[in-house]
């Protein structure tokens, strides 16, 4: 009996194409957009939480630790200040720590961040579930003037193994200071992770020095010059921007992180990669929620206007309820009809909805991963995707309701007898 | 269902409110079989008679059966039931379901009873049926094949005296059917009807104001005769 019903709502729903259509359509933009924002806010909570493991400890100048975690692991902003190399070499040799890697941060090529760093960088940074960084081609720096670029930056700029590169002081696009005197030649390009690594240009800290120093501390300079070997771990630079450190046990991490906060020599900021993140999550998780809301309010003005257009339909349709209790129909089937029509077109609406959102997000994730870094995921079908149809459709069949009701009472009250 | 009344009433009373009376019929009874004109102006209670034998609407007071079964006895979703499967409608005007063609109008009623179901597919299937009755009204192919909107008002009453005859059922009531149309279809099609109505064994209830269609049936009725109430309303 109700199949018959699920079909007379089909056919009912598919006649009135156009003001059907116009309801989905208003229902699809909602799902995509409520859901846009979903994927986006975990895309980028996955593409985060991936972007740097196995660092126990990340050390840097005083600050607070999102804002370290932001500038030395995500490359956004910039350094609040440097820490000494001797301070460098104090974590390093502290007890329990098995590896150190130094950075410097602070400059720009043509629009990608330098990072001064050495070799250790490339066999110690892990990113994802503990992959290493992989050569796609050459291979880690060879003497000071080695630079390693990132898979993005080597498809974006078209560097090749051999390829000249100049640096410049700062990190703006354009740049007033190019240090043409020091042309470098890229030694590696390393192979895509969707990690900001794609968009770094690695280089030694020999170079960063040098940048900086250019002609006023030039003996300096000159006596690195002097004794080049193939590792680089000598160099020396006055300062740095943040240490990556490995601990041999888990459980040394704290004591260590303790140690650096109270260091008395220098004021150092230690954070645990993990736990600056949930930080981070906790600041970013209130204009999450906000983007939430409206986009679910979005999704309920999409569902109301279901209610809307079945109701200014009802009068029209007064006949037809009245054909329908005649040939046998129950009020209960009036009922459950315009249910079902309410239900189909919600359902229509999530189903075009989801199956857009996926498809801007197959066509642009290249995009985004390529210019913002982002990792947008798969573009599949994900478990938030499903709950999000099935709760429309629930909720697209209570808009229902509210139609269906005057509908019922309508046909009650014509009975056999409207003469329109 | 054999009996020897499609309707048999006495004593009824009905008002749409409590307080009102529309209907005051002492007696009033259409044989199995039968065809009957039911003559009435406007206002004269008419829509009020057929909507409490449709079962749409509860008598207030007195005895109602058709084809045998007392009505006041009867849930209002049994007295659905019953309607789906015991009774044919066809209105005055705007008969078909817009959405539906032609034939799933037909095949409506159907969808709704399996006992007319059955009894319409005693000799094939469903379609078929439907076609039959379709052709014997004078409906070709062609016309069948459009949509139920593109059909002239004349065509459409056919569809409708179709979807009530489908299935057999045992009383037909038709709600001034031919008001909206000419002369020579309306003769044509009160014919076919009858015939139809013959050949199925359903009663029919022909139910109109204009007293010149009475010459088509054996027996008519005055409803302000039979209906105390009738000078009531206006």
């Amino acid at each position: 009996m109700n199949s018959a019903i699920f079909n007379l709502a089909y056919k009912s729903v598919t006649n009135r194409l156009f003001t059907v259509g116009l309801t989905v359509l208003a229902i699809a933009m909602s799902v995509t957009l409520f859901l846009g924002v979903d994927k986006i806010r975990t895309g980028a909570r996955e593409s985060f939480s991936t972007t740097i493991s196995g660092t126990d400890l990340i050390v840097g100048a005083r600050s607070g630790s999102i804002n370290l975690l932001l500038y030395s692991v995500f490359r956004i902003g910039d350094p609040t200040g440097a820490m000494s190399w001797e301070s460098y070499e104090q974590i390093a040799g502290a007890p329990g720590v098995e590896w150190a890697v130094p950075i410097s941060l602070g400059d720009s090529h043509r629009g990608y961040r330098v990072v001064g760093t050495n070799n250790t960088y490339f066999e110690r940074y892990r990113y994802g579930r503990d992959l290493p960084l992989q050569f796609a081609a050459g291979e880690a720096f060879a003497d000071a003037e080695g630079v390693v670029i990132g898979a993005q930056v080597a498809s974006d700029l078209g560097y090749e193994i051999g390829s000249e590169v100049s640096l410049s002081h700062g990190i703006g696009e354009v740049s007033f200071a190019e240090h043409d005197d020091h042309p470098l030649l890229v030694t590696g390009i390393l192979r895509p992770t969707g990690t900001p690594v794609d968009r770094s240009v690695h280089v030694t800290l020999e170079i960063i020095d040098r940048i900086h120093d250019d002609g006023a501390h030039d003996d300096d300079g000159h006596e690195e010059d002097g004794h080049e070997d193939a590792d680089h771990h000598q160099h020396e630079p006055e300062q740095i921007t943040a240490v990556f450190i490995g601990m041999e046990q888990p459980t040394l991490v704290l004591r260590l992180q303790r140690q650096v906060n109270t260091y008395p020599e220098e004021a150092l900021s230690a954070i645990i990669p993990g736990v600056a993140l949930m930080q981070l999550w906790e600041v970013v998780g209130a204009g999450e929620a906000a983007f939430g809301a409206i986009s679910a309010f979005v999704i309920l003005v999409g569902l109301i206007s279901i209610a809307t257009s079945l109701s200014a339909s009802l009068n029209e349709r007064r006949r037809e309820m009245a054909i329908l209790r005649a040939v046998g129909a129950r009020p209960g089937h009036v009922f459950t009809l315009l249910i079902s029509e309410a239900a189909a077109i919600a359902a229509a609406g999530a189903f075009a909805g989801i199956v857009l959102i996926n498809l801007v997000f197959v066509m642009i994730a290249g995009l985004v991963q390529s210019r913002y870094g982002l990792a947008l995921g798969s573009g599949g079908l994900s478990p938030t995707d499903m709950v999000t149809g099935v709760v429309v459709v629930t909720a697209g069949a209570l808009m229902g309701v509210l139609p269906a009701r005057r509908a019922l009472k309508n046909a009650l009250a014509d009975g056999l007898t409207i003469k329109l | 269902m054999t009996t020897e009344f499609a309707i048999q009433i006495g004593q009824l009373e009905f008002g749409w409110k409590p307080d009102q009376t529309l209907l005051d019929i002492d007696r009033f009874e259409l044989a199995a079989g039968e065809s009957v004109f039911l003559v009435g102006p406007s206002g004269s209670g008419k829509s009020s008679l057929l909507a409490v034998i449709a079962g749409i609407a509860p008598a207030s007071a007195g005895e109602i059966a058709i084809l045998g079964q007392d009505m006041t006895a009867l849930s209002p979703a049994r007295r659905d039931a019953f309607r789906a499967d015991n009774l044919g409608v066809i209105f005055q005007l705007f008969n078909l379901v817009p959405y539906l063609s032609p034939l799933d109008n037909v095949m409506l009623p159907c969808r709704f009873s399996k006992a007319r179901r059955d009894r319409a597919t005693r000799n094939g299937s469903l379609r078929s049926e439907a076609e039959r009755l379709l052709n014997s009204l004078g409906l070709d192919a062609a016309t069948i094949s459009r949509a139920s909107t593109e059909l002239s008002v004349g065509q459409q009453q056919r569809v409708a005296a179709a979807r009530a005859l489908i299935g057999a059922p045992g009383l037909i009531i038709a709600d001034e059917p031919t008001s909206a149309l000419d002369s020579s279809s309306r003769d044509n099609f009160i014919e076919l009807l009858q015939g139809e109505c013959e050949a199925a064994n359903s009663a029919l209830l022909f139910v109109s104001h204009d007293e010149a269609l009475g010459r088509f049936f054996d027996r008519h009725v005055d409803l302000v005769d039979i209906n105390r109430a009738g000078s009531v309303v206006a």
